[in-house]
């Protein structure tokens, strides 16, 4: 995907950022589905705290990466309306150009054998 | 908050079964630790954060009992503190960034607003300098909130060495005590004599103060002698530095101190700037060894003599002691010297209290810090003007951006907000009128720490006006505050109601109305306080210029003078006479000289004589009284050299010398006086106790003021007197830096030991003395205040009339779309001006004229209702504010008539 200057102005995204919007490619969530997701991925590693997470989710809706969408009851929690989250146009291009800009990194580090490629399955 | 036990039942979903309180109190918390978040944060996504922390809780609640949920709260409490720091950050740097675009949007405003705090704050900040200075700023020793004074309440207020002795043994209540005379001194260095203040110590000066040595060491107590007198020397820091350039290689060096030498041992540390506040003190010695202090009596004796009371006492209280404590106790033992010593001791009652309230004597104490709380006083009420002004600015400015804020309010910015953005507008201005008023006052100060130091006295006046950190740190604050406090108010205005509505009915509420009448009374209460200032200025100004046109008896155009006091090397009578005339005959044989006499005081210096006259015989009325005639010593040259007319006689000569009959000359006042339509030559005066017989008579002069009566005054020999120090005047038409330096040669090679000073022209001398000091210091301090006033008046009248044009724009768009021409337009805001400037002038005008009794024993030559002055100044206030008006006037008449009927 061509990588155009706007796009790039968000890189290089923080890692909990990074974790939010890679949550939200493939599908809406609610917070605290988001930090559950991030924490079974990763196996525990990374915990995003809430606090953080909200943050992150303020700064990336007033940029445009992520939009609101409407309220609907989460039927596995008590009926409590929920706010969901969903991944914008835009926030796709830039967790993705993020991801290339990481995998050019781990390129390289391959290439300097800094770290060993994987076995071909 | 509590958990349920190890045996977790699924209760999670049934919350209110027994573990409600629990749940309560972690809600409780919760919702605490949510608060740490900034407003709108909150506002936005506070509940959502709630709902997840809940269902976090939960969570763990049910799979990982108490260690599970104690470990959230940790994550939870870590996260939040390091997370909301940052959205604060955040939203401070989106207002800053806001408030900088609108700041920059609007650069008059921006100018106006920042300089009026600059104004106000060096005002401010410049005063609250010269009160730290005499009333807070703690010595620069160690723990200097123990120091206090002991001194003399009756009679002279220093302490003998013996005195000081036996209280500094009251070692109950005290720890230590010491004392310090301060002395003038001359200091020769590689030939070159310079006059300094020397400050005379006890032993224990250094010890006990905590001072230790930037180089070499200090002077220290010894326990094998009752007091030192090794003739040894510690510089000041200062002087170390700005005489010998810092030099290490000073120490143990001999330098000789008012002609015995003396070993320089050490510098005192750069911290310390010495006990006494005013003075500038160069070099410390130990009382015992500086000669001039015995006075040519046995060593030491000066020590056992309890009337020489010449220490400046401080102890040091021991800790865990109150001063009413150590009073108590000095007293006691002040008493028992009164027992023992009823001859001189009698009276003796002690004034035990802290060293701030000291300065810069113990009996000036009181005065000065009354005056320092006077003056803290005025910087508050300056401040206050200040942030009224800069409210109003505000307020001019909030009222055009009315239609703004409602917008933004109407699309959904909360109202927290928008206050905290006016608020955060009216910081920054405040901080960036605080940084710039910083460098406004520090050159204020050291202008005005030069202007007292060229005052010509004993000593050198060396006050610590310094604008150092804690100064500029409470100006800062200060500046902070009066923002906070200033930008309230617009934005408070603007949103108590609908804005829109308010602009639309012109605010004629009646709490508009009274903070409007309020405003306005500022701004005509400055214009006149300015007047009633430049007015003042003004006067003192023309008096100045009376003053250097008054006849004074002499020329003092084309002399040059210089001073030097051989008394401090204990010469006796003979040898000081013959210094002066040797001295004399060197430089009246320079070329480019054409007359050079002594005098020992300079006529209207800070320092003079004067002797109760009476002819001889004198007058039989019963209730006769010798009136004071000012008193002048001087060689023979001296009116040649001065261009003072003799109308009769002889001047003084050869003959008139110690031995000979005492002689004198008196001016025509005098002359008139005692002998009307006689001549006095030939006649006898008695001046004091001497009986003098007149040779000469000269032309009347001023002695003490210019402004003073016609007074006698009487002339006599040097010779005959053969005083410890004087002055040489030197009539030559050679500039000053070409003939200082063969003046100074001329003193060095009839003597090197005797420092010379103050050389400088005959109008630096009126200048800094008693002739036009007051006047120039009158005159600056009124134009300086009137000048800073006129400017805050003007940008508070620029602020009031921009307002009421913000509020009217609707009301002008109508009238030009009626067919008003701009010209109508101008007419209508520049006359609200006026209205202003008038009444303003008017209040100053009575103001002045109030003040005019207080003014008239301070003027010289010009009456305080001099109608020129008057008319000057109240002309330039009137164009002052007009063109103040002019700019609103402007914003008015450019309003586009269609925009403005199209409001929201």
């Amino acid at each position: 995907m061509p990588a155009d200057s706007r796009t790039q102005s968000f890189l290089p995204l923080t890692p909990p950022t990074l974790h939010t919007l890679v949550a939200l490619a493939d599908g809406d969530k609610h917070g605290y589905a988001i930090i559950k997701e991030i924490a079974r991925r990763t196996d525990g590693r990374v915990r995003l705290g809430a606090g953080t997470l909200y943050a992150i989710i303020r700064r990336a809706e007033a940029d445009g990466l992520i939009v609101e969408t409407d309220e609907r009851p989460d039927i596995a929690l008590d009926d409590e309306r929920r706010r969901y989250y969903r991944l914008t146009p835009l926030g796709r291009k830039v967790a993705a150009a993020e991801i290339e800009r990481l995998e050019s990194i781990v390129e390289m580090a391959r290439e300097k054998k800094l770290v060993p490629r994987p076995k071909s399955v | 908050m509590s958990a349920t036990g190890p045996s977790t039942p699924k209760d999670g979903r049934n919350p209110s079964l027994g573990a409600s309180r629990g749940r309560s109190l972690a809600e409780r918390v919760m919702r605490a630790l949510l608060r740490l978040f900034p407003f709108d944060f909150r506002a936005d996504h506070g509940r959502e954060l709630e709902q997840t922390l809940r269902a976090q809780y939960r969570d763990a609640a049910e799979h990982g009992g108490v260690r599970a949920v104690l470990s959230l709260w940790m994550e939870v409490l870590g996260d939040f503190v390091t997370t909301a720091p940052r959205e604060h950050l955040a939203v401070l740097k989106q207002d800053l960034g806001y408030a900088f675009r609108a700041l920059r949007r609007a650069p008059v405003f921006a100018a106006s607003a920042v300089l009026t705090l600059a104004l106000g704050m060096s005002a401010a900040t410049g005063m609250v300098a010269v009160v730290d200075a005499v009333m807070f700023r703690p010595l620069t020793v160690e723990r200097p909130d123990e120091i206090v004074s002991i001194s003399n309440r009756n009679g002279a207020m220093w302490l003998s060495w013996r005195d000081l002795q036996d209280y500094r043994a009251a070692t109950n209540v005290l720890t230590d005590a010491v004392g310090l005379a301060p002395r003038s001194a001359s200091l020769i260095v590689d030939g070159a004599a310079e006059r300094i203040a020397i400050g005379l110590v006890t032993d224990n000066y250094f010890s006990m103060l905590g001072v230790s040595a930037a180089a070499g060491r200090v002077i220290q107590p010894e326990k094998s002698r009752a007091w030192i007198d090794d003739p040894v020397l510690v510089l000041s820091y200062a002087y170390w530095q700005s005489r010998f350039g810092g030099d290490a290689a000073v120490i143990g060096r001999t330098v000789r101190v008012s002609g015995a030498p003396f070993t320089i041992i050490g510098v005192a540390s750069a911290r310390f700037r010495g006990t006494e506040p005013l003075l500038r003190v160069s070099g410390y010695v130990p009382a015992g060894a500086f000669e001039q202090f015995n006075e040519g009596r046995a060593p030491g004796s000066s020590f056992e003599d309890r009337t020489w009371r010449m220490f400046a006492t401080l102890a040091r209280l021991k800790p865990g002691f109150t001063i009413a404590q150590a009073r108590a106790e000095l007293d006691v033992r002040a008493a028992r010297l009164a027992r023992e010593f009823p001859s001189t001791h009698k009276d003796v009652s002690l004034r035990v209290v802290p060293e701030t309230h000291t300065r810069p004597t113990p009996e000036l104490g009181p005065f000065l810090r009354l005056a320092a709380t006077a003056l803290a006083g005025l910087a508050a009420i300056v401040l206050l003007i200040t942030s009224a002004n800069l409210a109003n600015l505000l307020m001019a400015r909030a009222a055009s951006r009315g239609r703004e804020v409602a917008l933004r309010a109407a699309l959904g910015a909360r109202r927290g907000r928008i206050v905290r953005q006016f608020v955060t507008e009216s910081v920054v201005i405040a901080v960036l009128g605080g940084l710039l008023a910083i460098p406004i006052v520090m050159f204020a100060m050291s202008r005005l720490r030069a202007f007292i130091a060229g005052v010509t006295a004993a000593f050198t006046f060396d006050p610590d006006f310094s604008v150092d950190g804690r100064v500029i740190a409470s100006a800062l604050a200060i500046a902070i505050g009066a923002g906070v406090v200033a930008g309230l108010a617009p934005a408070l205005w603007v949103l108590r109601s609908d804005a829109a509505a308010s602009l639309r009915s012109a605010g004629r509420g009646v709490t508009e109305r009274f903070s409007g009448r309020l405003r306005s009374a500022l701004v005509v209460a400055q214009v006149a306080l300015s007047l009633t200032l430049l007015v003042s200025g003004g006067l003192f100004v023309r008096s100045l210029d009376r003053a250097r046109n008054i006849e004074l008896g002499f020329d003092p155009d084309g002399l040059v003078m210089a001073s030097a006091s051989p008394g401090l090397l204990s010469y006796d009578r003979a040898k000081r006479v013959s210094f002066y005339e040797a001295v004399l005959d060197r430089v009246a044989a320079l070329p480019g000289v054409e007359a050079a006499a002594w005098i020992q005081f300079p006529p209207l210096g800070v320092v003079g004589d004067s002797a109760e006259v009476s002819p001889d015989p004198r007058p039989s009325e019963p209730d006769w009284r010798p009136p004071i005639a000012a008193e002048l010593v001087v060689t023979p040259d001296y009116f040649t050299a001065a261009r003072t007319r003799q109308i009769e006689g002889r001047p003084f000569d050869d003959r008139d010398r110690a031995g000979a009959p005492l002689v004198a000359i008196i001016n025509e006042t005098l002359a008139r006086r005692f002998w009307p339509n006689q001549s006095p030559v030939g006649r006898r005066l008695v001046a004091d106790t001497a009986t003098l017989e007149i040779i000469g008579v000269v032309q009347n002069g001023k002695y003490q003021n210019v402004g003073e009566e016609p007074r006698g005054a009487v002339f006599r020999p040097l010779a005959q007197i053969a005083p410890e120090m004087a002055t040489l005047a030197v009539r030559t038409s050679r500039a000053l830096a070409d003939v200082g330096p063969d003046l100074r040669d001329a003193f060095r090679r009839v003597d090197p030991d005797v420092a010379v000073f103050d050389v400088r022209p005959m109008m630096a001398h009126l200048d800094n003395g008693s002739a036009f000091f007051p006047f120039r210091l009158a005159a600056f301090m009124t134009s300086l205040f009137g000048a800073m006033g006129v400017l805050l008046a003007a940008i508070g009248l620029y602020g009031m009339v921009a307002f009421q044009v913000g509020r009217r724009t609707q009301e002008i768009g109508v009238r030009m779309a009626l067919g008003a021409g701009a010209r109508d337009i101008y007419r209508d805001v520049l006359s609200q001006g006026a209205r202003f400037a008038a009444i303003g002038i008017g209040v100053g005008v009575l103001l002045s004229g109030g003040l005019a009794q207080l003014l008239q024993g301070l003027l010289l030559g010009i009456s305080p209702f001099d109608p020129l002055t008057y008319l000057l100044v109240a002309a330039f206030l009137a164009i002052t504010c007009l063109v103040a008006s002019f700019v609103p006037a402007r914003r008015a008449v450019g309003v586009d008539p269609l925009t403005a009927l199209r409001t929201d």
